[in-house]
């Protein structure tokens, strides 16, 4: 019976008796020839759990219907795993954003080691996907994130994925150094999730996602299933996002809950001030329409993001 | 000299973030330059040169030695400086990752924003850069190609290595390039060893930042030659890695020079003590960098080493 077998794909000594590893948990087919691959990644970021648990459901799964397996499933929970075991967003040490050294090189420091080790790991796999799970500071509704360059490939399977929001962005030079740049590159197809909030865990959006991660995989053959039921996200072509920053220093206090639809004019929440007792604003929404990012830790400079809008135009 | 206010931000608690440059002189009397100090809360030794530079420069204009503009902001990040932090210290972000900034963006971006339009219309721009590593090296300019690159300037700081090379995908939200994108002849100085401060590299950064500004015509000032500056391409260098993790010892210091087969370092096993690996030069040169921390990884670099030809 196949229950996946656990692999140690990149390891490197630490300075005093320890070893950073990268593992993954491989299923393959009980039978027949094995064609492709698929890679489901998560923890580039240390303090994003929200993978984590999408990688168990979709384990656990497996696990139990060994037989549906037509293709090469690759699990990895725990990239930054230095980063995960200590509620450390970067690679520990360097304070270096692991999403921003791909593809990584042998010559270089260590987060570009890992960075290197992760995509010659995963180079052939013809899907991967990528979860992450925002920051700390804010909520994000299931969503896929793609470059324009990217939109034609990616926008097809990222609608198979049943998140709410497909969010295509102009390419933005700084972002060719992600794992997703890298992995796109190299011909593997990478979608982009961000669901949740850093540091925490929510249960629903971990099986909203495990559905659409089995329903793409019933879809592109890795599955012996029928496709899943899943749900049409909104396409972020068809109308604006608002951004929403705080205009005073404080604690912001939301005035709505998450993912909610919102008027224009309507209050998003209050800035407020501890110290004196008064609040200092008011934050507005500029449209209407879904409020699909929420600030999750309150409090704010001026700037900080508090909240984003996606409004459809008329 | 004026002390300006580049910018005023307000905490939710703590007291406002203060930035404040130190202005000499004036545009119409010559050209004019911008030095940066401390982005980050770890570039102590950048902070230390250039505040060194505005009593240096007190003094010169006292003497009326002061012929252009010069403004110098020793410190951008003081909320890092003053907790021991490297980054932005609520949501850990890099202001030299957030250029040309953006005034209705996040707060760094609004940093970088303001910072970035008060250094606007210079001649000349000089950032002064810790390391992005665990390492420290021998002061040396870096100038990336970006159409707008001005090697002469680079040349006339007089030090030893310029680091001239492409630049990566990261380097286009860093202040260099974008300042460069807009008009100014902008270069680095990267040296130290971050968090720490290193008198002699300081007076050589200090020396040369002279007289870039003496042979410019900023500073009315007689100044030594420096060297006749090397122009190091990336495949100059030669990295020497470490092949075990453990205690890292180097017996040499940066600027040696250095012949091939020489023991550079050693590593031991941090639990054993058991010497795993000597550190030989495969070639010979100059030590240009090494590891500055005690410990060390697995294939992190030891060592890099300039060489002529290869
Ligand atoms: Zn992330």
């Amino acid at each position: 019976m196949s229950i996946g077998v656990i692999e140690e794909v990149f390891s490197i000594d630490l300075p005093v008796g320890e070893q950073f590893r990268i593992q993954r948990c491989r299923y393959t087919p009980e039978r027949g020839e094995i064609l492709k691959r698929i890679s489901i990644v998560s923890g580039i970021h240390g303090d994003e759990l929200e993978g984590q648990y999408v990688c168990f459901l979709l384990g656990e799964w497996l696990r139990a219907n060994p037989e549906k397996i037509k293709g090469i499933i690759d699990i990895y929970p725990a990239i930054n795993s230095l980063g995960i075991d200590s509620i450390t967003r970067s690679v520990p040490f360097y304070d270096v954003d692991l999403n921003r050294i791909f593809p990584g090189s042998k010559n270089d420091f260590l987060p570009a080691q890992i960075a290197d080790g992760v995509v010659s790991a995963m180079m052939g796999s013809e899907i991967a996907i990528d979860i992450h799970s925002s920051n700390v500071f804010l909520r994000e509704i299931p969503q896929v994130r793609i470059a324009k360059s990217q939109a034609e490939t990616l926008v097809p399977l990222a609608n198979k994925l049943n998140i709410d929001f497909v969010w295509v962005h102009d390419a933005v030079t700084v972002l060719e150094s992600t794992f997703a740049h890298a992995m796109n590159t190299l011909g593997t197809k990478t979608l982009v999730v961000e669901m949740g909030v850093g540091m925490r865990l929510g249960k629903a959006y971990g099986h909203q996602l495990l559905d659409g991660i089995l329903n793409l995989m019933a879809c592109e053959g890795f599955l012996d299933i029928e496709p899943l039921d899943v749900r049409m996200p909104i396409q972020s072509h068809v109308g604006e996002v608002a951004y929403l920053n705080a205009s005073f220093p404080g604690l912001f206090v939301p005035a709505i809950e998450h993912c909610q639809m919102i008027e224009k004019g309507s209050i998003v929440g209050q800035i407020v001030d501890p110290l004196s007792g008064v609040t200092l604003d008011e934050v507005i929404a500029p449209i209407g329409g879904i409020l699909f990012t929420l600030r999750a830790y309150p409090i704010v400079y001026e700037g900080s993001l508090v909240g984003r809008i996606f409004g459809e135009n008329v | 000299m004026k002390r300006i206010e580049i910018l005023n931000f307000k905490s939710p608690n703590r007291a406002p973030l203060k930035v404040e440059g130190f202005l000499f002189g004036e545009d119409s009397k010559g050209p004019s330059i911008a030095i940066v100090g401390a982005m980050s809360g770890d570039h102590i030794n950048q902070l230390y040169v250039a505040s060194r530079l505005v009593e240096y420069l007190r003094h010169k204009e006292e003497e009326g030695k002061i012929c252009g503009k010069i403004l110098v902001i020793p410190a951008v990040n003081t909320y890092a400086l003053n907790m021991g932090q490297t980054f932005w210290p609520l949501d850990k972000t890099d202001i030299n990752m957030m250029f040309p900034g953006y005034t209705q963006g996040e707060t760094t971006q609004r940093i970088a924003a303001k910072l970035f339009e008060s250094l606007q219309g210079y001649n000349y721009g000089i950032i002064l850069e810790g390391r992005r590593d665990q390492g420290m090296c021998l002061p040396y300019v870096k100038i990336i190609k970006s159409d707008y690159e001005d090697l002469d300037v680079a040349r006339d700081l007089g030090m030893r290595f310029i680091h001239y090379r492409p630049y990566s995908p990261i380097e286009t939200v860093m202040l260099q390039y974008n300042w460069q994108l807009w008009g100014t002849k902008a270069l680095s100085v990267v040296f130290g060893k971050n968090g720490s401060i290193n008198h002699s590299d300081s007076s050589e950064v200090q020396g040369s930042l002279v007289r870039l500004m003496a042979k410019r015509g900023i500073l009315d000032l007689p100044v030594f030659e420096g060297f006749v500056s090397n122009i190091i391409h990336p495949e100059n260098i030669t990295l020497l890695k470490a092949s075990h993790a453990g205690i890292f010892d180097s017996v040499f210091t940066c600027g040696s020079s250095i012949e091939k087969g020489d023991t550079l370092g050693s590593i031991t096993d941090a639990l054993s003590g058991e010497q795993l690996e000597k550190i030989i030069a495969p070639v010979g040169g100059v030590l240009t960098c090494q590891y500055s921390h005690p410990l060390i990884f697995q294939n992190s670099i030891a060592f890099r080493i300039a060489s002529v030809e290869q």
